[in-house]
């Protein structure tokens, strides 16, 4: 698929907020699920060669918008896109958040773990669901898009390791404290904070869905880059990010042969 | 899609002579999903052995310059799963089905492809060059004795279906390989398997792959698959399918001048899905314009003079 560039903004030193025009991709898209984008012209290059996959943050009035990190050479050209540019993309990939209706739910997310939660926290406000947020970050600049995520919850916890934005540490902490008044708990963001969530929830008896977010090449289930480990019974088996991901229950990951 | 498309390869007539090449499109289906691959000229599925492989813990991919590290470890379902659950589905699209298979000795591979020789497929490719198992795969893909051994044994235990031999660029002459395989009776030889590679993250200074190494595959590689087709073709008189970093029309033709018959398009399936369709499209259109009734009339047409 094909898209105009709407909006490629800079939120701070790492974060990008981009928005792209494709009524056919909003149109196909659900709550959860990721696209594969490519991070230049390669018509011309091909480097880099694979496109990236990045979490759907949210969907409206024909545009859908990413929340990027430039980290290395690929995000890096990501950010370089000009609005009014033609980028290329997947269709919408992978499965979806299990939506509630008129529950009360806590949104757990990390870093730019809040990218998919995004969406997630305003499709379950529209459903009649109280919705808290817990995000965390290891600064003030990697908690992003604060007032539009205040308007999309009913609580807003945010934390960072060092305090210099919201509560200083970690978020699984006031989590842990609220976590017996959710009927349902949804997190995204690094894989040490999503142990911890899904471990609390358990430990509660509150069921729990994770967004991973793994290396791919293709993002379609072929090229078996993307394994994670979930158990089945006594069983720890294979499961593909990509296609039967990237949402799974928490509580059947097989935490340790993912760390 | 017009006749001159139409590609003979070992008695076999494809479509047209873009196939997805083995390890980059799952059992097809993955890809069914996202394009028509009725129009692929075939498939080439991923590696089969006699029983399922689990493949290498994580990470098993990498990208690097111009191409990707790959230390899958050959993960596939085993030879009866493929059969009894994916070949039916993946049979009713109207496309030519190549299985590649391999095993960890040479009873092994025999017995997948006696079993394969049986089944509803087209053709058999012999995978003899996996950088990323030790056992099987590239200990025979790295020694011309025992590619002569395996390939000989299979062709003998053969009694339908005819036989291609996946070689490996990790050797310092392919010209050998690509002898020992028509000696030993096989059909065809496809070129090449990924080249062995490594890649370390600076900052916590290990590997980027659990492996410590992988497959290199992708555009970054082309130019010493076309020397490797072009060298086994001024070799050996059994039909070449070339394979390495093809991402459009114009690489295809390059590894038909070099002598391939027909080609395999890998890792560019993972970047979009719709490039081996567009490939064939473009193809055609270059045929047109160029008045080549027969991708054929390409194939180890060089012009080395100088």
């Amino acid at each position: 698929m094909k898209g105009k560039v709407v909006k490629n903004q800079q939120l701070n030193d790492k974060y990008f907020f981009l928005e792209i025009k494709s009524e056919e991709f909003v149109t196909q898209a659900h709550v959860g699920q990721f696209v594969m984008i490519k991070p230049g012209s390669q018509n011309y290059t091909h480097d880099p060669l694979l496109r990236r996959p990045l979490g759907i943050a949210d969907v409206k009035d024909g545009k859908f918008s990413l929340v990027y990190m430039v980290v290395g050479k690929g995000t890096k050209l990501l950010s370089e896109f000009h609005e009014n540019g033609m980028i290329e993309f997947s269709a919408p990939l992978g499965n979806r958040f299990t939506l509630l209706e008129n529950k009360r739910v806590a949104l757990v997310a990390g870093g730019i773990g809040i990218a998919p939660v995004y969406w997630l926290a305003k499709t379950l406000k529209n459903r009649g669901c109280v919705v808290d947020l817990y995000y965390g970050g290891r600064t003030v600049d990697d908690v992003v898009l604060l007032e539009e995520l205040k308007e999309n919850t009913d609580h807003l916890i945010v934390t960072t390791d060092d305090g210099s934005a919201g509560i200083k540490g970690y978020v699984t902490l006031p989590f842990k404290e609220n976590v017996e008044t959710y009927d349902m708990v949804y997190t995204c963001g690094p894989k040490p904070m999503l142990r911890t969530v899904s471990e609390i929830c358990i430990n509660a008896d509150i069921p729990v869905e994770v967004s991973l977010d793994e290396r791919m090449a293709c993002g379609l289930g072929a090229c078996l880059g993307c394994i994670i480990y979930v158990k089945e019974g006594d069983e720890i088996v294979q499961k593909r990010c990509c296609v039967e991901g990237p949402v799974f229950d928490g509580a059947t990951i097989a935490w340790d042969k993912l760390i | 899609m017009s006749d001159r498309l139409k590609t003979v390869f070992c008695g076999i007539e494809f479509k047209n002579p873009v196939i997805t090449a083995s390890g980059t499109f799952g059992y097809g289906l993955e890809y069914a999903k996202h394009i028509d691959i009725s129009k692929l000229g075939g498939i080439s599925v991923k590696g089969i052995s006699l029983r399922e492989t689990l493949g290498n813990p994580m990470p098993r991919i990498m990208e690097t310059t111009s191409g990707m590290l790959n230390a899958i470890g050959l993960q596939n379902v085993g030879v009866y799963k493929f059969i009894n659950e994916k070949l039916p589905e993946l049979r009713k699209h109207d496309t030519k089905i190549i299985v590649n298979f391999w095993g960890k000795t040479i009873d092994e591979y025999v017995e997948v492809a006696r079993i394969l020789d049986d089944a509803d497929v087209d053709m058999l490719e012999m995978n003899i060059s996996c950088p990323n198992i030790k056992e099987g795969g590239i200990a025979f893909g790295t020694d011309p004795k025992m590619t002569y051994e395996v390939t000989y044994n299979v062709k003998k235990a053969l009694k339908n279906k005819p036989l291609m031999v996946k070689l490996s660029p990790n050797v310092t002459n392919i010209r050998v390989y690509a002898k020992a395989c028509e000696q030993a009776g096989a059909d065809a030889i496809s070129a090449i398997n990924t080249l062995l590679g490594m890649s370390v993250n600076i900052h916590t200074k290990k590997p980027h792959l659990y492996n410590v190494t992988g497959g290199l595959s992708g555009p970054a590689i082309k130019p010493v698959a076309i020397r490797m087709v072009h060298e086994a073709f001024r070799t050996v008189k059994i039909p070449i399918m070339g394979i390495g970093g093809i991402m459009d029309w114009r690489d295809v033709v390059e590894f038909g001048l070099v002598g391939a018959s027909a080609v395999q398009v890998g890792t560019a399936n993972f970047i979009d899905p719709e490039i081996p369709l567009k490939i064939i499209d473009d193809l055609d259109k270059y045929m047109i314009d160029n008045n080549i009734s027969n991708f054929s009339e390409l194939t180890g047409t060089v012009d080395l003079s100088r």
